[in-house]
């Protein structure tokens, strides 16, 4: 029983975090059409910056070796790290966003990712390299002591309440004014320019806001865990978050939460306890890309728009009488338009 | 004489080694209707480009209300009024038609990070507002019943007036078209010229149009640019234009110029 509930929570606050990370995305590419090819990059972001806040003073006699360990309270260094993202967030967007068309974005954003992975796993007095961080302080130690669970729980309450605020920040932002600004770029930036938008503000704007969000989920990783190695953000955990989006729906919030718990939870949790073939450890892992990686060109064969497409937009309005529901004056019925007589 | 407000001095391009304009200087006044005329590759596009701030010219200055805006980019240019349409339709696709009309208003409450999180109150009844003044707007375009129609679900013809609404509700001064008439069937060019004297008349916008249609630069256009191989040949009234050597030549030459000269 207490397995199971360990279990249950763990699967909870993964759905929870992979919620955040979707929904950080959606607002890149769904809202304002950014690729981001690398958005794992900003969740070890916000995860490595909170543990190098929250843990003390790097003990270099154990040959753990990491910078800052400045022993912050949790709050703050979750604060840090969230920074910490959002910087990166603000960089990446000063190089890409500027000058560059969305697939030259895209491969600024491959060209980070690999860097500062790169950076990470092979200096070992920034982030301790290739062996990570472990031991890092987790929130809510002083109250959670009775048992094994208890800690699980209040995380899953605590994740859950992040997850909700995210989740009533995006759709705000989606339904407003600065929203459809987004949306517009996404369709043509030019044009909105034109109509006097800063495009590059908005764009740098969603840009950054979605590198937070994401930084947040990072944060909630390394607190659920308490640890974290370059092996746990390699290339293929941005590819889930991207496939959790474009099956569950881009552009709506829920499509992201469906899309989560479609690739993120089931998929992704249920194929890490096929049992392992011990002649080829690595066979369940890439089996386990395949089949995501199917899911995602079917869903985009056969739905497009992915499980939740993004809803049409509606406005309370009084209704008008239609001046001109019988066409036009000397035009034919349809008139003008109708599709095939006005087709260029 | 009235106020010019939009002069263009010395304007110079280059596309590699296309000279696209080459010393190209001229003058619309306010409130008035002036055509932009030329042969295709005249530089006609490339100088809207220019004036609307899209590109920025190698020479010479673009000059909006008697203050040189030629380093100004072109979002801030807009903001004064100065807005333009595109010689090929390009709607929001994947918004509604409303929607692509909302989205142009600028000055709006929740444009803001700040204004869209804590504002929300102001900013619904703002859209409210906003929405009933855009399907009035695309009333009197004939495009009220297709308001919540995604914009990239409509004909061809139906884009062009989306692209004029939206302008229109952008509440433009100086308004560029690049050829709003190009690929529309002749019933909605006639209304699209109608529109186009309307706002004219009632809001005083002032229109620079980019059009090979001479009949509809006749019918609603008092005054004529002609621009050739980058430069600005001739202007006037096109009665005064038709019995110009040099425009004949340039532009109307070949069948043109039975066109014209009839
Ligand atoms: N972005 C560009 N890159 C290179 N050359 C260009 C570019 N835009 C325009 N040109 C060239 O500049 C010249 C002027 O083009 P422009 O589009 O301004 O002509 P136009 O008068 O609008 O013609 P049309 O009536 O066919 O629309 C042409 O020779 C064109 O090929
Ligand atoms: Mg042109």
């Amino acid at each position: 029983m207490t397995l199971i509930l360990g279990y249950v929570a763990t699967l909870l606050v993964t759905f929870f975090t992979y919620n955040i990370f979707v929904i950080g995305l959606n607002i890149q590419f769904g809202y304002a059409g950014i690729l981001n090819f690398t958005v794992i990059t900003f969740m070890a972001f916000g995860a490595y910056f909170y543990a190098v806040f929250v843990m003390p003073h790097a003990d270099n006699s154990s040959q753990v070796f990491y910078i800052l360990g400045l022993h912050w309270p949790w709050p703050l260094a979750m604060l840090a790290g969230i920074v910490a993202s959002g910087a990166l967030g603000y960089l990446v967007g000063l190089i890409a966003l500027k000058r560059l068309r969305s697939d030259y974005l895209a491969i600024v954003t491959l060209a980070t990712g690999t860097l500062v992975y790169g950076l990470f796993g092979n200096n070992n007095k920034l982030f301790d390299g290739w062996s990570g961080l472990f031991n890092v302080n987790q929130p809510f130690q002083s109250v959670a002591t009775n048992h094994p669970n208890e800690f699980s729980w209040i995380f899953v309450v605590f994740s859950g309440v992040v997850m909700l605020v995210v989740w009533l920040f995006a759709n705000r932002l989606y339904a407003s004014p600065l929203g459809r600004s987004m949306r517009a770029i996404r369709e043509d930036q030019d044009v909105v320019d034109s109509f006097g938008k800063n495009s590059f503000k908005v764009r740098m704007l969603a840009m950054v806001i979605g590198s937070v969000i994401v930084g947040i989920g990072g944060v909630l990783t390394i607190q659920y865990i308490g640890a974290l190695s370059p092996a746990g953000w390699t290339t293929g955990e941005t590819f889930v978050v991207w496939a959790a989006l474009l099956v569950g729906g881009r552009a709506n919030n829920l499509g992201a939460i469906v899309g989560s718990l479609l690739v993120a939870v089931i998929f992704n949790e249920a194929t890490r306890y096929i049992p392992q073939v011990p002649s080829h450890p690595n066979l369940i892992p890439n089996l386990r890309n395949v089949i995501i990686g199917g899911l995602v060109i079917l869903s985009i064969w056969f739905r497009p728009q992915g499980v939740v497409p993004e809803k049409k937009a509606s406005f309370l309005e009084v209704p008008l009488v239609d001046k001109y529901a019988q066409g036009f004056p000397g035009e034919e019925p349809g008139g003008t338009l109708s599709p095939a007589a006005s087709e260029a | 004489m009235a106020k010019s407000i939009l002069e263009v001095k010395g304007i110079k391009l280059a596309f590699g080694g296309v000279q696209a304009i080459d010393d190209c200087s001229f003058h619309i006044e306010e409130g008035t209707i002036t055509a932009l005329i030329g042969p295709n590759g005249a530089g006609k596009s490339t100088m809207v480009n220019v004036i609307s701030g899209t590109y920025r010219p190698d020479e010479g200055h673009v000059i909006l209300d008697g203050k040189d805006v030629t380093r100004m980019p072109n979002y801030v240019r807009a903001q004064h009024g100065l807005l333009r349409t595109f010689q090929i339709s390009r709607e929001f696709a994947n918004l509604t038609v409303l929607e692509n009309l909302l989205v142009v208003r600028q000055g709006q409450v929740g444009e803001s990070l700040f204004g869209a999180l804590f504002r929300a109150k102001r900013w619904q009844e703002q859209t409210k507002e906003l929405v009933a003044e855009a399907n009035d707007i695309l009333n009197t375009f004939g495009l009220y019943r297709l308001r919540n129609e995604y914009a990239g679900n409509l004909s061809g013809g139906q884009k062009r007036l989306v692209e004029l609404a939206r302008a229109v509700m952008a509440k433009p001064r100086l308004l560029l078209l690049d050829e709003p008439m190009a690929g529309v069937t002749p019933a909605l060019i006639e209304r699209l010229g109608h529109h186009i004297v309307e706002l004219n008349r009632e809001l005083g916008v002032t229109f620079v149009l980019v059009e090979h249609n001479l009949d509809v630069v006749e019918k609603i256009c008092s005054r004529v640019v002609v621009m050739a191989l980058g430069k600005q040949l001739a202007d006037g009234t096109l009665a005064e234009l038709r019995s110009n050597q040099a425009v004949i030549d340039a532009y109307l030459g070949g069948g043109a110029r039975e066109r014209v000269g009839s």
